[in-house]
């Protein structure tokens, strides 16, 4: 644990100030991206795909070139470009064939928006229109048509990821412990099942949206409201063979990302567009529709489990097979992938184990990062599939969890040994059980199902996640002392609303023994001024940048105490200092201001020692390795965070129409740096995991057209939509290299709560749920024994519906 | 962004009437369907003339003839009056049930039943209540009872040149009382999957059914007392729901029945 | 069309197309970008001002129906240095995290408990039901009204598990 101070002595650490960034957004002067205007701006539309599949046999411009006020238009042809973080696999624009409903064929930047829109429209596109390859099972054929014949072409990031060229397989992640024909045949039970659920989308209130200036000499200045600047950079500089230093990505407040803003979005579209318009600033903001089909989802998944159970509830065996839909382009989702297959067992020890896990093309939006990283879907899976293996072999479902729960001394899928440090998944089902009285009904839930003839259930559901990452992720936090002895925290992580900042100002705080006011973060990033961090993913920011926080304020005072040392003419050792000033520690009247220290020390002479105060902490993961292509072995984890949900749902048995009761949630979060935050992280990752669990997901009609592409039919849960009762707890086991024993958690709340009601629908109603979504009628449906609705994919209403803007050519 | 439109607000019938005529005019309430349908390429009016202006167009009042109220009554106008709410519950709890509270400040009766969407949450109140609409052109004014108002899915009986003057809920279902039941997917505001309304008065019972046919459903000439399934088949002879993004056929259907069931089980 | 209108008591009078909607007149023309664009349907609320007081979705209000208005934005909601009660209450409960939906939340809150002074939780829930939020979850928010209406204990916490 990365602390010099006993839990009982933190002063900061552990209380929940308000956030910094609070003033800036209740008085609605904090300024995002798509606020921002620049002087001679242009502003992009887009003339994308109406089909799902299709070869371009022609674009003419020549209309729209001659529009008014139209300064630029792009076409795929001419962007010989590919872009993607680990499966170099996307093109700026469509060229030759469009792989997705909703892709960009061509852009256009003009003076206003009406007239890059009026231009737009003008283009003319004629398509040759193919079949598109829908499911992904349907994909996997070996007749199928390849939505990337070129796979093998890509680059592609060689450790981490195997590509299947010749198929629609764009990575498949193999694991193999132990021995599984063993472990079946020394089973009592086999149970096998598949679950699915569709793709979704992350609905950051706050759509895509950058503005991007490429001046003479090849420099290019973006604004955009994305999650990682580095990133952004290094994948525009990579794909258009720039100097790294002739890149500079600012983000300033965004308005939510969930992961769908973690990789590249627009901002090199934008670049292109000002390129060709001679440098001038471009803007492109996505429209919802938009952000519904040009830019990526969470994919779509079937997760089919084996598992071997002995006569005592122990699972000897179980067999993964993970099929991920990442839609038209994998570059981000190949990593879903890689993740979901090192965790795909859960908090579970398994002993001998084999996973599959692919990433499959398909003619649909992409899929990408999503708050959860894959557990939310596969977690979906699994904890309903532990629910039924418990069921199946008459075991009570918490008692087969606790029974098989990874503990000290247990090895996961990779071979990872956990240790005390690493959390305890026990306590978390314990306390989500116990905080929903599960496996009883009280007297006055009883007295609640007599009077409405609806039927109370519970479940549990327990989860698990570690950041998904390349094993040499590292960062770095700049401190910069001001000249009154304030200080101010540079660095590339950003706070996208997730809080991070303000943990981290506790910490530099804490860590300095400065009063919370003497420490900013500051908010705007800007890859030419802020030290590097890799990406805002994968809940490692606050331990990650939390560590680099620490080390930097190190840093910062030990160039303090060295001017003070000189300045007192004092060994280091025999110094202390407190809000205020470094002091000798025998005299504490001798002492230097560090307002006076701040910029370099005056000397009664005039001679100035010291010069400005700074502090670098730099942290990089420690001991994570390469994991082996055939059997998965290594280390993947940087931390394990646990956790579980209770949850308490009446179900109406004739109709299906259920309300969530309650729910508990417990993780175990290391430390609490913040605990208002927490909670904050808890519920609004719950509520969307609430989301994911009831009515979100895409609809496509037979020609993989998006039905559903806007708030009107794809609903998110409003405030009417909380469960009647919520419970947060954390458990605090310290992790042992965590910033005052911290650990993250933020995507981890959206994990298992699915599941969790899923389980408690069942225990309610008997009704047996494979696939989320679950909609009224899909519990209606269920307890009738009526085929179920797989309307999300292939078998959905053809046609135009109220919230699909209607297509043109 | 919307496309390109000119915009009048006249200040009298006639001269709202005469703009009426011209090529691609189309009315402006609230906007809350006009404008999206806008945004979305569905409508391309050339010019949008709102009714706002019109003097009295915003007043509703509980008379001899029972309540009227003009063409730019918002949902939360009704909401507030003490007539609507006294004497027509049935109306107020079909109006509550309508989108969020700041559509509902903008969002008018008129503009609701002007859409004439299937899924309609006032026409179930209107058609059950025995509403009229009063129709005016440059000939005159007529009376539309809204059970001859809805020609199809977002389609009225108005004629072009004509508009929607007032709506007029009679003086004898003043009193009635009435419950709405809607489907929805999310428990925050939603178009219905379907919604059903049993309107109660001096013993007779009538049933409105939204997102169940091409337009809204009115059934009547039911006792209190029927047997549930005999109104349960009686309602559901009148619907032809259809499947969609947000249910099937068969849903829809089963629930109109379990709707039905219940309202008259737990009663008004 | 030549408009006159009221925003936060200052008077503004601009020539606008008639195509405009009032939340781009106001973004743009004015540079008023407190109330933000999440969909251009009514559907989420990023966009609620008051217009002559009343919370409204100004993504489907045209920038000339508010010809001879007053409208309210969140810029207006305190003046000087001060927050404001329900900007207070929103800080002290952490009701806000991205901030993108909270310039539309704060007006309608303001809507809610200027017509009623105690709500209950399910009211509190109604007046912003049209007013998603992706990351806070809700309950925070509802919290912080509750706490602006002397209802603190009302609210959670965070249980520590031993
Ligand atoms: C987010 C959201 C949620 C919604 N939820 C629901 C819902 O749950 N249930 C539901 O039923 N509706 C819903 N709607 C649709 C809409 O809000 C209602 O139909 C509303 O009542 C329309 O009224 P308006 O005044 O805004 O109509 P406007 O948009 O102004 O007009 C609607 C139509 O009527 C015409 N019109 C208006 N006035 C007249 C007149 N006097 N004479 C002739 N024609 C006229 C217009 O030209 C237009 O075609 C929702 C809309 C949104 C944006
Ligand atoms: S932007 Fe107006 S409601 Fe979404
Ligand atoms: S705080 Fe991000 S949408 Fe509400």
């Amino acid at each position: 644990m990365l602390s010099d101070k006993r839990p009982s002595e933190l002063e900061l650490v552990g209380k929940s100030p308000e956030r910094s960034d609070d003033v800036e957004k209740l008085t609605g002067s904090a300024t995002y991206v798509s606020d921002m205007s620049l002087p001679g701006m242009l502003h992009a539309q887009l003339k994308k795909s109406p089909h799902a599949r299709a070869r371009i046999v022609r674009i003419d411009t020549a209309k729209a070139r001659a529009m008014p006020g139209v300064r630029a238009i792009v076409t795929g042809d001419e962007l010989d470009y590919r872009l993607g973080l680990y499966v170099v696999d996307k093109r700026i624009l469509a060229r030759g064939e469009v792989r997705h409903y909703g892709e960009a064929v061509a852009a256009v930047a003009a003076d206003t928006l009406m007239q890059a829109k009026a231009a737009a429209d003008a283009i003319e596109v004629e398509y040759e229109v193919l079949k598109p390859i829908l499911h992904h099972m349907d994909a996997l054929k070996p007749d199928a048509p390849l939505v990337h014949p070129e796979l093998g072409s890509y680059a592609y990031m060689a450790a981490a990821f195997t590509p299947q060229p010749g198929t629609n397989v764009a990575n498949l992640t193999k694991l193999r412990k132990g021995d599984t024909e063993l472990g079946f045949a020394a089973s009592e039970w086999i149970v096998e099942r598949e679950y699915s659920c569709p793709s979704v989308q992350h609905v950051p209130m706050e759509t895509h949206v950058a503005i991007a200036k490429w001046e003479r000499g090849d420099r290019v200045t973006v604004w955009t409201s994305a999650q990682s600047p580095f990133t952004v950079r290094n994948l525009m500089c990579i794909a258009f063979k720039l100097p790294h230093n002739n890149v500079r990505v600012h983000i300033p407040y965004v308005g939510g990302g969930f992961g769908g803003k973690a990789g590249i979005g627009v901002e090199p579209l934008v670049a292109v567009l000002s390129r060709a318009a001679g440098g001038k600033p471009v803007k492109f903001q996505a429209t919802r529709e938009e952000e519904f089909s040009l830019l990526p989802c969470r994919s779509a998944l079937t997760y089919r489990l084996k598992t071997g159970v002995s006569t005592e509830g122990k699972i000897l065996a179980q067999e993964m097979t993970l099929y991920w839909d990442s839609g038209a382009y994998a570059d981000y989702a190949v990593n879903v992938t890689r993740a979901s297959g090192y965790s795909a067992s859960g908090p579970y020890e398994i002993p001998n184990a084999k996973v599959d896990s692919y990433t499959i093309y398909t003619n649909k939006p992409y899929g990408t990062a999503y708050r959860g990283f894959g557990h939310v879907e596969f977690h979906w899976a699994l904890e309903r599939h532990m629910e039924l293996v418990a069921q199946a072999i008459g075991m009570d479902p918490v008692e087969f969890r606790r029974k098989n729960a990874l503990r000290p001394g247990s090895k996961t899928l990779t071979g990872e040994v956990i240790t005390e440090h690493t959390g305890n998944v026990l306590k978390c089902i314990d306390k989500a059980a116990e905080a929903i009285g599960y496996g009883r009904i009280t007297p006055a839930e009883a007295e609640r199902e007599k009077k409405t003839g609806w039927k109370i259930g519970k479940g549990v559901a327990a989860l698990q996640k570690a950041p998904a990452m390349p094993s040499y992720t590292a960062t770095a936090v700049f401190l910069k002392m001001n000249e009154d002895g304030t200080v101010t925290v540079n660095l590339a992580l950003t706070d996208y609303g997730q809080g991070t900042y303000t943990s981290i100002r506790q910490i530099v705080a804490e860590r300095l023994g400065f009063p919370l006011d003497k420490v900013k973060v500051s908010f705007e990033c800007d890859t030419d001024k802020d030290p590097y961090d890799w990406q805002t993913v994968a809940s490692k920011g606050l331990l990650m940048s939390g560590n680099a926080a620490i080390l930097a304020a190190e840093d910062l005072l030990k160039n303090a105490y060295d001017t003070a040392a000189r300045a007192l003419r004092a060994q280091e050792c025999d110094l202390a200092h407190d809000g205020e000033k470094v002091y000798l520690k025998h005299h504490p009247s001798k002492a230097v201001r560090f307002s006076a220290m701040a910029v370099g020390l005056a000397l009664e002479n005039g001679n100035g020692i010291g010069g400005p105060i700074v502090g670098v902490g730099r942290y990089i993961a420690q001991g994570l390795t390469f994991l082996d292509k055939e059997t998965g072995e290594g280390n993947p984890a940087l931390d394990w965070t646990y956790g579980a949900h209770g949850m308490t749902v009446e179900v109406n048995p004739d109709t299906g129409e259920y309300r969530v009761l309650k729910i508990a949630s417990v993780y175990d979060v290391g430390k609490a740096i913040n605990p208002e935050i927490v909670r904050g992280q808890a519920i609004g990752g719950m509520m969307q995991g609430l989301g994911t669990a009831t009515c979100e997901g895409y609809i496509y009609d037979k020609d993989g057209r998006l039905l559903n592409p806007s708030f009107t039919d794809n609903k998110i849960p409003t405030a009417k939509d909380l469960p009647l009762e919520i419970e947060t707890y954390v458990v605090e086991t310290p992790q042992v290299d965590g910033p005052y024993g911290a650990r993250g958690m933020a995507e981890h709340s959206m994990i298992s709560v699915a599941a969790a009601l899923g389980n408690a629908i069942q225990k309610a109603s008997g009704a047996e749920i494979m696939h989320m979504p679950i909609r009224f009628e899909d519990v209606w449906r269920a307890l009738n024994a009526r085929e179920s609705i797989d309307n999300w994919i292939t078998k959905s209403p053809t046609g135009h519906c109220r919230s699909a803007p209607v297509q043109k050519n | 962004m919307l496309h390109d439109f000119r915009y009048a607000a006249p200040r009298t019938a006639p001269e709202l009437l005469d703009l009426l005529e011209g090529e691609g005019a189309m009315m402006l309430a609230g906007g809350t369907d006009l404008l999206p349908n806008v945004r979305n390429g569905v409508f391309k009016p050339r010019l949008v003339v709102d009714v706002k202006k019109l003097p009295d167009s915003d007043r509703i009042a509980f008379g001899a003839e029972g309540l009227e109220f003009g063409p730019a009554v918002t949902l939360n106008d009704v909401l507030r009056s003490k007539d609507a709410r006294e004497k027509y519950p049935a109306l107020c709890a079909c109006v509550h049930e309508l989108a969020s509270h700041q559509v509902r400040n903008r969002a008018t009766v008129v503009g609701n039943v002007m859409n004439a969407s299937p899924c309609s949450d006032t026409a179930p109140a209107l058609l059950c209540l025995g509403a009229r609409a009063i129709v005016r052109s440059k000939t005159g004014a007529r009376e539309l009872p809204f059970d001859h108002f809805f020609a199809g899915p977002k389609k009225t009986r108005l004629e072009k040149g004509e508009f929607l003057e007032k709506v007029i809920v009679p003086a004898s279902s003043a009193g009635a009382k009435g419950r709405y039941l809607k489907l929805k997917r999310i428990n925050g505001h939603d178009l219905g999957i379907v919604g059903v309304l049993m309107l109660e008065k001096d013993g007779a019972l009538s049933f409105a059914v939204s997102s169940a046919a091409p337009t809204p459903v009115l059934v009547t000439g039911l006792r209190k007392g029927v047997a549930p399934d005999e109104a349960a088949a009686k309602v559901l002879a009148a619907c032809s729901p259809i499947t969609d993004v947000r249910a099937t056929k068969e849903y829809r259907e089963f629930m109109i029945g379990v709707y039905v069931r219940r309202l008259l089980s737990e009663g008004v | 069309m030549r408009i006159l209108v009221k925003v936060n008591g200052d008077t503004y009078e601009r020539e606008v197309a008639e195509n405009r909607t009032l939340l781009r007149f106001l973004r743009e023309d004015l540079g008023i970008t407190g109330p933000k664009e999440g969909c251009g349907m009514g559907e989420c609320g990023a966009c609620t001002v008051f217009l002559n007081g009343r919370a409204v979705n100004s993504c489907m209000v045209l920038a000339v129906e508010a010809d001879g208005a007053t409208v309210d934005t969140v810029e207006g909601e305190s003046k000087g240095p001060e927050l404001s009660e329900i900007q207070k209450a929103f800080e002290r409960n952490h009701a806000v995290q991205c901030g993108f939906c909270t310039p539309g939340m704060v007006m309608s809150v303001k809507e809610l408990l200027r017509d009623n002074a105690k709500p209950s939780v399910d009211e509190i829930k109604e007046a912003v039901e049209g007013n998603f939020c992706r990351c806070t979850g809700y309950a925070q928010i509802v919290e912080a009204v509750l706490d602006l209406t002397g209802r603190a204990s009302e609210k959670g916490g965070i249980g520590h598990v031993e």
